[in-house]
């Protein structure tokens, strides 16, 4: 069975300075992967890339087997989850973001399953009726996270989910993405938090010098 | 009714209002007289020139002379839209999507005007077809300019939304509906608001042209109302026209945002 999500090759660079040369990864079904190292060293480009947001320069991107670029954006987009290190929220109420990604391809959400998809996260669903956009960054996050959970996607991309975060909801959100790893999807996060690294008892890499390299620690 | 000529004499004695705005805002230090005296003197070797251009066409009209005329107008008028674009993908590219904005609204609203409405006795009457088409085109190039200033603009301000929602499975079209509707919507909005309000405060500016000429009233209301209509569709058009080359501008083939600079993207790191 192919992996879900594989890089081969990925080079990118900006002004002259090289970011990825030649990176290879692969997120196998229900694994945990996450990706350290310095800040400048290319790690949301990395994602980005494999969110397909941004092109690499060169190498390829397959997701389950077939090359994204022979698949629509939309639809590859929608299958990889991409949450952003401070996730943009919509104008509308929180149930209207976790709406939002059904509402692009003409469905209506249930408002259970909205809710329920933030309970999943950890936010109150008393919070479901509030403006996003005033909403703490910590639960600006969760709002991310259950906007991508109603899409059931198949690999998730997360650029530093517990940064804004107190430990205590820190835990939540890891424990949701061991859950969504346990249920096949591969889950890759950038992350330099001792504590979450621990408990997500991923592999753990380090993006350094345009290189992914494992760091031989579990 | 006769029409009254301006000797040149009489010309130069209106001089004599530049002059005191030159003194005036010299007395109160605003600083424009240097702007107004060379103002003077361009407007006046712009319009002679303007003068001589139309005097000699009139003398010579021929067919491809208007229609040349016309299509360095459009130029004219694609070139003043991208030019005037601060952020996006550069003048040279804009151009092009410019010129073929105000080419095709000019043409939806020129031609059958001309066809059915205002009907020259030539159909390359250079009095009707030059004046006229000048004030379409640049409403025209109005509307172009106003909707790829604000489309990438807003598109760059807003990038993390709109990568936001792409993320989700929008389409291009979905991911920056918000901001080409604004801009669509903030072009028309000089054009309507002239509608609506035409005549309360003052004569367009056509409309008092021709009675000062000697048309009688009625007949320059009926061009005027013309005119009128000819710039909202014309705004419409080409505003709709700038919007969707704006937008697919805006994304590469694969989708995904374009940058036009090097300013770090919103998924980036925080710039200190
Ligand atoms: N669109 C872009 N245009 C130009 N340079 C860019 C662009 N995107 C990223 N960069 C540059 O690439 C470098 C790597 O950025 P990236 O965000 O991938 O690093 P990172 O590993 O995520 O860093 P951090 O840990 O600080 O978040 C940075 O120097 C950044 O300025
Ligand atoms: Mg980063």
């Amino acid at each position: 069975m192919p992996n879900i999500l594989e890089a081969k090759g990925l080079r990118k660079h900006y002004d002259g300075r090289v970011l990825l040369d030649g990176v290879d990864i692969a997120l196998e079904r229900g694994s945990i992967t996450t990706v350290g190292g310095p800040s400048g060293g290319g790690k949301t480009t990395l994602l980005r890339i494999l969110g397909f947001l941004t092109e690499p320069e060169s190498g390829r991107v397959l997701l389950d087997g077939t090359d994204v670029r022979t698949l629509s954006p939309e639809e590859v987009r929608r299958r990889v989850a991409l949450v952003a290190q401070a996730p943009a929220m919509f104008e509308g109420t929180v149930l209207d973001n976790v709406r939002t990604g059904p509402r692009l391809q003409g469905k209506s959400l249930p408002e259970e399953e909205a809710r329920r998809a933030l309970e999943r996260t950890g936010l109150d669903a008393q919070l479901l009726r509030n403006d996003a956009r005033a909403l703490s960054g910590g639960e600006k996050l969760r709002v991310a996270l259950a906007r991508a959970l109603v899409l059931s996607p198949e690999a998730w991309l997360l650029d530093e989910p517990t940064a804004a975060l107190d430990p205590e909801r820190a835990d939540l959100v890891v424990d949701l993405l061991r859950s969504l790893a346990a249920q096949g999807a591969p889950v890759l996060v950038v992350t330099h938090d001792e504590r979450a690294l621990k408990r997500l008892c991923g592999r753990c890499c380090t993006l350094a010098g345009g290189h992914l390299q494992a760091d031989g620690r579990e | 009714m006769s029409y009254v000529n301006v000797t040149l004499v009489q010309l130069v004695a209106s001089l004599g209002l530049m002059a005191l705005a030159i003194v005036l805002s010299a007395r109160d230090g605003l600083g424009l007289e240097k702007d107004m005296a060379i103002g003077t003197v361009r407007a006046a070797m712009q319009l002679f020139a303007v003068g001589l251009l139309l005097a000699l066409l009139f003398q010579h009209e021929h067919p491809v002379a208007v229609l040349g005329l016309i299509a360095v107008m459009v130029m004219v008028a694609g070139w003043t839209a991208a030019r005037r674009i601060s952020y996006g993908p550069g003048t040279g590219v804009l151009f092009r999507y410019a010129t073929l904005a105000v080419l095709v609204s000019g043409a939806v609203v020129l031609i059958p005007v001309f066809t059915f409405v205002i009907r020259p006795a030539r159909w390359y009457e250079a009095r009707l077809l030059v004046p006229i088409s000048g004030m379409i085109l640049s409403n025209g190039m109005n509307g172009v300019a106003l909707v790829f200033e604000r489309v990438f603009a807003s598109v760059h301000d807003d990038a993390a939304s709109v990568e936001q929602l792409l993320s989700l499975g929008a389409t291009p079209q979905q991911a920056v509906e918000r901001h080409t509707r604004a801009a669509v919507r903030a072009a028309l909005r000089p054009t309507i608001n002239a509608l609506l309000t035409v005549g309360l405060v003052a004569l367009p500016g056509m409309m008092t042209g021709q009675i000062v000429s000697g048309t009688a009233p009625g007949q320059a209301v009926r061009y005027q109302l013309v005119i009128m209509y000819q710039l909202v569709a014309v705004a419409v058009v080409a505003g709709a026209m700038a919007a969707r080359f704006a937008r697919a501008l805006s994304f590469t083939p694969q989708k995904q945002l374009r940058s036009f600079d090097d300013r770090a993207r919103p998924l980036g790191p925080p710039k200190a």
